[in-house]
């Protein structure tokens, strides 16, 4: 009976222990989704608290960077304009503890560009990557992307790529790129090529998904361009809808817009979607 | 001499007795150990974040070494009245402090060696797994900036020494030189902000708060100097200049620190 007493109550506390342990890491999970992103100690202060682990603390916080917005993203919440700001102060903390360091630079291209639309920020880190890899053609690369897609400043955008195009291991295609830019300027399939060079780069599952989704949309947005230059260029006038060009045989059909918007043209021959290539797009009613 | 060397061979003996060295290479066998599942969350700079990883872990677990074992092979001798023994036989106090100094060196050039030796494993296994994300990663470096790990250790335990020849008990050492140490990584941060022009345009620090900083960082060690990290992550070029200056540096101030021990202690009343 002595014995037995305390084993039973063992037994109940683990029970019950491991009940609450449950629980507790459930709550922390569903409270982490609620907080605010929350404040990220600026560099300053993080490279003495580092306490000559820098390059040890820049990965932590580049992880936690990284679970914060795969977090987020993996449970459908988008992410608020604060959540954004987090993500870049934490990149530029982790950078400036580690200004080496390449993979905050590739995840400052591939969300604060593509999902935050902070371009002026990432193009800011990114240079701030420039002048300590010097050798590395990429971040020349994503600045010339965000000139050019986001930001449409082709001159800026053919000198960022030329830039690229000198430094070692970079594609010969760089240069023709460049080129292009010039001469077509805002077309999708500019676009698309330079949007295939990120995909082929992206290693991390999180963005390459997001990145191909956009790659779909923009293979979608080619297909239409092609076929209203061809209608152009045979009929001498814009269509008055997009319906025109299949009615009139130049394409066989729509192709799919991943975002679920409706594809739209503009006089200059470009087409985009209503749904501006952002997830999360609710089609609206026609009036 | 021969005193000396007999010294310092009992002290390593004594170190390598210890059960907590036993703990401190499990816990740096598993940081070596995490490191190899950790690295895959990573998308390109696999080799930086090992290189971080291994560093830390032998960076860390020197550190327990000192403030655990070491310690005790100085502090606890004089704390438990041990002392007497060694002192009763024909050796001097400064050629004490000087074997208790080989000793010391010597059990932790061992443990890390032995430490050095896994890690060098878990990067050979992680080079093998990533190829193509180590960059410019070179062992060369590697070396360098695992050496100077023990560079960084043997400058502490020359502070450890110092104190525990002025303290009468071994926390007290542990407290001054566990300060000393996070004194001496963050220092140079400290003094190159105040130096910076927009702590000097601000005005934020007092002419006198400057010089008290100017003179803190000639008394204190500044540790920043052994830190080749980042370099051995990124695989940047290190100048032969930065080593010898650094070891130098090392060897100047450990042995003010020991010589200082030496005269401190000669003058020292044991009760």
């Amino acid at each position: 009976m002595r014995k037995v007493l305390p084993a039973s109550i063992l037994v109940v506390m683990l029970g019950l222990y491991v009940a609450l342990s449950g629980a507790v890491w459930k709550q922390q999970e569903r409270a982490r989704l609620e907080v605010p992103a929350g404040y990220v100690i600026p560099s300053k202060f993080s490279r003495v608290l580092a306490l000559g682990q820098q390059g040890l603390l820049s990965d932590f916080l580049f992880l936690k960077t990284i679970t914060f917005v795969g977090g987020r993203i993996g449970s459908g919440m988008p992410l608020s304009e604060d959540d954004w700001r987090f993500v870049e102060h934490s990149l530029d903390v982790v950078t400036d503890l580690d200004p080496y360091f390449k993979d905050p630079y590739v995840l400052t291209e591939g969300l604060l560009a593509w999902d935050a639309g902070l371009i002026a920020e990432a193009n800011q880190l990114l240079a701030k990557g420039m002048a300590y890899r010097t050798d590395d053609w990429q971040l020349p690369f994503f600045i010339g992307f965000n000139q050019f897609y986001f930001l449409k400043d082709f001159t800026a955008a053919t000198e960022s790529l030329m830039v690229a195009a000198r430094l070692p291991g970079s594609p010969s295609y760089l240069k023709t790129l460049a080129a292009r830019i010039g001469y077509y300027g805002d077309k999708s399939k500019t676009a698309l090529l330079f949007l295939q060079e990120l995909v082929a780069e992206a290693d991390d599952p999180l963005m390459r998904a997001r990145l191909q989704k956009r790659l779909q949309v923009l293979e979608g947005s080619v297909v239409m361009e092609e076929a209203l230059d061809r209608f152009v260029e045979d009929q001498g006038r814009n269509p008055e809808k997009l319906v025109e060009l299949i009615e009139t045989g130049y394409l066989e059909k729509f192709p799919v817009e991943p975002y679920g918007g409706t594809w739209i043209f503009n006089k200059e021959g470009r087409v985009f979607s209503t749904s501006r290539f952002v997830d999360g797009f609710v089609p609206q009613e026609k009036d | 001499m021969r005193s000396v060397v007999a010294l310092a061979i009992i002290t390593f003996k004594e170190g390598i007795r210890n059960r907590a060295l036993f703990g401190i290479g499990l816990m740096a066998l598993f940081l070596l150990g995490l490191n190899v599942s950790v690295a895959g969350f990573f998308m390109r700079d696999i080799g930086k974040v090992t290189v971080d990883m291994n560093l830390s872990a032998l960076n860390f677990a020197g550190l327990l070494l000192v403030f655990f074992v070491a310690i005790n092979l100085m502090a606890k001798d004089i704390d438990r009245k041990t002392i007497h023994l060694v002192l009763s036989k024909p050796i001097s106090r400064s050629q004490y402090v000087w074997g208790k100094y080989g000793g010391i060196l010597l059990f932790l050039s061992v443990s890390l060696a032995f430490l050095f030796l896994f890690s060098c494993l878990t990067i050979a296994l992680l080079l093998a797994l990533y190829p193509d994300y180590f960059g410019a990663f070179s062992w060369g470096q590697f070396v360098v900036a695992a050496t100077f790990v023990l560079v960084k250790l043997a400058v502490l335990t020359a502070i450890v020494l110092f104190f525990s020849t002025i303290t009468t008990s071994s926390l007290v050492t542990l407290i001054f030189s566990l300060g000393s140490y996070i004194a001496g990584v963050t220092i140079e941060e400290v003094v190159f902000y105040l130096k910076s022009d927009w702590a000097t345009q601000e005005r934020v620090v007092s002419e006198s708060l400057r010089t008290v900083i100017d003179v803190l960082s000639y008394l204190l060690p500044n540790f920043t100097v052994f830190d080749f990290s980042l370099e051995a992550a990124h695989g940047l070029p290190i100048a032969f200049e930065r080593i010898v200056l650094a070891l130098g540096y090392a060897g100047g101030y450990s042995a003010i620190l020991l010589l200082l021990a030496g005269f401190i202690f000669a003058r020292r009343e044991f009760n």
